[in-house]
């Protein structure tokens, strides 16, 4: 373009925004697809837990503690604490916590939000 | 890259000549070792030789018997540090606020955290504890224990008369106009400001003295919640310098990988910012465009690094999480996406006629005055002074990768908010030179989780400005000291300067053009 | 004898019941206008797209606490809105909205002042109920508005006689029976200034400041609460619609249209609302591509562009009726 306008652009480009389609996403009834590799709930798989403890020692929130759980110790999760930073996956030598896309975790019940270690793999997405 | 060949050891060598102890290569460019009041006469010798002298930070430490008092000082080329103690059963110590007036909030700090007491400072008093503290009790020294601190109720405020309400505004704590609660008492003739008293500390924290008492990786998590917007800034100049006493080298894939989630939170900061100065003047619109815009940003954010805020990817020794060639083609198309969107709002800054009623020649301040006052980031650069970390002391990649530094000198709101427009250009042509030169090879080395005794400083560029890190360590997992300095804690006696002598309707614009992120001055 | 006819024309229809549900439909309007201009999705749940969320938002109101402050002058921060919301319902009722007003057939000589001085009155009882809030923001918000319109009601008045000298007589309903060519065409200018002068009566955008939330919080609405606030909303959006009907009457011919078949009040409401909605479009539109001035950019705005402008289109509207209209038309 040789000549550079002297009228705000926002006049032509207000009017044509009416016609067009809204950039808003209508949540929750439409809702949005997330990368695999996004921070939500953890999973924790109990089959590869050796007791050692160093999520819990590594956790910059506290939010993990360690019970007793059929005569071993495994970790126990406390989401309302949690900051999903993912260091408890990154600490533990055998894998045995993962990452989940699950996010909608907002609850009325707070017994809900911590997970416990049992012998059955973890609700999750 | 240095901007001027002043040499500056050599000019306080032969100004000082044996008065001090100079070692050079520690703690940045040099430390200089004083006492006795010396640090004055440094001081003035420094800014004599070279005007762009600034205090970067004041900080206070518990060195056991005495109190160490560091004075961080930025020349043209050069980063020094000048050491004073003393004793700590006396801790008093001369100002250096007629030298230069931009530390009156530093060595505030430092008598409120430390109790050290500035000889001849304008304005003592409480900047970050609340004003029903006790007096004598300091949070940063060593025996400081939190369970023995009784806070007395607050004091109500005297009434003000009616007369007196018309006359002193108070803005804040809680406005619409500010985001986060700071309180700012504006003296109001008529419709024009005479003066501006700040409060702010009502968001602090206390984080310095938290990161004592965690390790090294839990303070990557914990500095990173300093604030939401540059979270992954300061994680990273956190582990910076803890790399920096480690001594330890990081793989270039991780410099690069480091650039990219840097770059990215720049752009999401930058856009927040414009979209808010939209909102600050009515102009409902704007705003709602500009954060359109900035979806597609946190979307990128969150392919990348797991989350669409607080990125979490930096850890001592490298990143957490590698970058797969798979999402490459997507960054790629919303970056090229938000660069076409870019001439649409260049265009509304140039020539819509109630943004530039409103913001032209509105909060103006002069090169000296930016000088003086020690400010930092795009306030600085659209007043005509260029500084900018990443060209003036290259961290990680950015030495390699070739990009503006843009400064603007019309000092007012107009050209602060084209600074951080066109810096939203640089920020798209950086991270798309990273990607396409990204090496090869692992993205982490090992650290160890016990880190010798040293300290180190290190200086990043923030989207606000420079922000300023100094770790020290004592040879266990828990670090002795974490000294932060953001940049708005810079920037605020700015404001308090602009804002006099204009129309009280125009501190609103003139506030966000400083983009205020209380957070990061509080801790 | 009681006249239930013209009972059921000022509670029902086009009275009372008639104006506060296109009040209603008027502000759903403009919050979709500006959602979409915005690129968002506007009110959408509350009834099909969203129609219901202004009264859904006035029965929230309603339902609310009701806080009043010590201090506050009692009586006038009690009744201020409502007397402020009675008395623009009242001016509205003056204008022909089915070919005849609903307060009488032809009006009289005159109205178009009485109803400029009603708006005056009901504007300055919205100052006062700022003033009575004894909140300094609610004192700074009021003083806005009263130095905002009591400025721009002198432009106002002026550009409103415009249509009446062409027209020959001071009664809106003969200004709007005589628009045979309506007086958008014969006196374009008038019509611009008016519309720039009433977004500045109606504190939208650009001449925003009343409602500025940045810099007076809540301005004269800030101390108020529950179903006082719902009826101050209510009142600024009564004016909005207002407003536009007065545009509507002055300059657009008012409700007479080609009339097709059947019942002429059918047709004359219909056009009446659509050429209503028109205006409303437009205003919400300017409102919506600029930012807000400063108050002392409003005033001087006023004092030194809108007002001589006015005089000088009223001059020249006298010169084109006098001498270059009855040679052409």
């Amino acid at each position: 373009m040789a000549k550079k306008s002297r009228v705000s652009p926002m006049f032509k480009r207000a009017v044509s925004h009416i016609f067009t389609k809204p950039a808003t996403t209508k949540y929750p009834f439409v809702k949005p697809t997330l990368p695999e590799d996004f921070r939500g709930q953890q999973v924790f798989d109990i089959k590869l837990c050796v007791s050692c403890g160093l999520c819990s020692r590594d956790c910059p929130a506290k939010a993990i503690e360690m019970v007793e759980v059929e005569g071993k110790r495994r970790p126990q999760f406390k989401l309302d604490q949690c900051i999903f930073c993912y260091q408890c996956a990154e600490s533990c030598p055998r894998n045995a916590i993962k990452s989940s896309v699950f996010y909608e975790l907002a609850t009325t019940d707070k017994s809900s939000l911590v997970l416990k270690p049992q012998a059955s793999v973890q609700k999750g997405a | 890259m240095p901007s001027s060949n002043i040499d500056i050891i050599n000019v306080i060598e032969s100004k000082l000549k044996d008065k001090v102890q100079i070692q050079l290569g520690q703690l940045s460019t040099a430390t200089i070792i004083t006492n006795n009041g010396l640090h004055r006469d440094v001081l003035r010798a420094m800014v004599e030789a070279d005007e762009k002298t600034a205090i970067t930070a004041i900080t206070g430490i518990d060195l056991g018997a005495n109190i160490g008092v560091y004075y961080h000082v930025r020349t043209s080329n050069a980063f020094l540090t000048i050491k004073a103690e003393v004793p700590k059963d006396n801790p008093k110590i001369q100002t250096i606020t007629d030298i230069i007036p931009g530390a009156v909030f530093h060595e505030m700090e430092v008598m409120d955290l430390l109790g050290v007491v500035f000889e001849g400072h304008p304005n003592p008093g409480r900047i970050v504890l609340p004003e029903n503290w006790p007096q004598g009790v300091y949070p940063l020294r060593k025996d400081f224990k939190a369970s023995e601190v009784k806070l007395e109720p607050p004091k109500a405020e005297a009434k003000t008369s009616d007369e007196e309400k018309l006359v002193k505004i108070i803005i804040g704590p809680q406005h619409p106009a500010l985001l986060e609660p700071e309180k700012f008492a504006v003296t109001v003739d008529g419709e024009t400001v005479t003066k501006v008293e700040p409060r702010i500390g009502y968001v602090h924290r206390g984080i310095e003295k938290a990161s004592e008492s965690r390790t090294y990786l839990q303070d990557v998590y914990l500095v990173e919640r300093i604030c939401g917007i540059c979270n992954s800034i300061h994680a990273c100049a956190f582990v910076e310098t803890v790399e920096k006493i480690l001594k330890t080298e990081i793989p270039p894939r991780a410099k690069y990988l480091r650039v990219i989630t840097l770059e990215l939170n720049r752009l999401h900061s930058h856009l927040l910012t414009l979209g808010h100065a939209g909102l600050e003047i009515g102009y409902e619109t704007l705003f709602q465009y500009f954060w359109r815009d900035r979806e597609p940003i946190m979307d990128l954010i969150e392919l990348t690094s797991g989350n669409r805020v607080l990125s979490s990817v930096m850890t001592v020794g490298g990143v957490r999480r590698d970058l797969k060639d798979s999402d490459i083609p997507k960054i790629k198309t919303t970056l090229a996406d938000l660069r076409k969107k870019l001439p649409f709002y260049r265009q509304i800054y140039e020539n819509e006629p109630s943004i530039k009623m409103r913001m032209k020649n509105v909060g103006t301040l002069k090169r000296e005055d930016a000088l003086k006052l020690c400010v930092v980031g795009p306030v600085a650069r659209g007043s005509g002074v260029d500084i900018d970390v990443r060209k003036d002391e290259p961290y990680e990649a950015y030495g390699e990768i070739p990009f503006k530094e843009i400064v603007y000198t019309a000092g007012d709101t107009w050209a602060r908010m084209n600074v951080r427009m066109d810096e939203v250009e640089e920020s798209i042509n950086i991270i798309e030179y990273a990607i396409d030169h990204l090496p090869t090879g692992p993205f982490r080395v090992k650290a160890p989780r016990v880190v010798p005794a040293g300290e180190a400083v290190n200086r990043v560029e923030a989207p606000r400005g420079e922000l300023f890190y100094y770790v020290k360590s004592n040879d266990t997992a828990f670090p002795d000291r974490v000294k932060v300095r953001t940049p708005t804690f810079s920037n605020i006696p700015a404001f308090l300067k602009t804002a006099i002598g204009e129309n009280i309707a125009d501190i609103p614009p003139n506030f966000v053009s400083l983009d205020p992120c209380f957070s990061c001055t509080d801790r | 004898m009681i006249d239930f006819t013209l009972i059921f024309r000022i509670l029902v229809f086009p009275g009372f019941t008639f104006i506060l549900l296109l009040t209603l439909f008027c502000d759903w309007l403009e919050r979709k206008l500006e959602a979409r201009i915005q690129n968002r999705v506007g009110p959408m749940v509350a009834g099909p797209a969203g129609i219901l969320q202004p009264l859904a938002d006035f029965i929230k109101l309603l339902t609310k606490e009701d806080i009043e402050p010590r201090d506050a002058k009692k009586i006038v921060f009690r009744f201020a809105p409502l007397v402020a919301f009675t008395i623009m319902i009242l001016a509205t009722c003056f204008l022909p909205i089915d070919g005849a007003s609903a307060l009488s057939a032809s009006g009289f000589n005159g109205d178009l002042i009485v109803i400029l001085a009603l708006v005056t009155i009901a504007n300055f009882l919205l100052f006062l109920s700022g003033w009575a809030s004894s909140n300094p923001y609610g004192a700074i918000g009021s003083a806005r508005v009263l130095t905002q319109f009591l400025g721009y009601d002198i432009p106002l008045s002026l550009l409103a006689l415009t249509p009446a000298f062409i027209a020959g007589s001071l009664s809106i309903a003969v200004i709007a029976s005589s628009q045979i060519i309506p007086f958008i065409i014969l006196a374009p200018w008038a019509f611009v200034l008016f519309i720039i002068t009433m977004q500045a009566e109606l504190e939208k955008d650009p001449f925003d400041i009343p409602h500025a939330d940045s810099e007076v919080v809540g301005g004269l609405e800030t101390e108020y609460t529950g179903g006082k606030l719902a009826f101050l909303h209510l009142t600024r959006d009564v004016q909005i619609v207002f407003g536009a009907a007065l545009v509507v009457e002055l300059f657009l011919g008012g409700p007479y249209g080609p009339v097709f078949f059947g019942f002429p009040v059918f047709w004359y409401s219909l056009w009446f609302v659509l050429k209503l909605l028109a205006i409303v479009i437009i205003t919400e539109y300017i409102s919506c591509v600029f930012a807000r001035l400063r108050i002392d950019q409003v005033l001087s705005a006023n004092w030194r562009v809108i007002l001589p402008a006015a005089i000088l289109s009223l001059m020249l509207t006298v010169a084109m009726v006098t001498w270059i209209y009855p040679m052409v038309v």
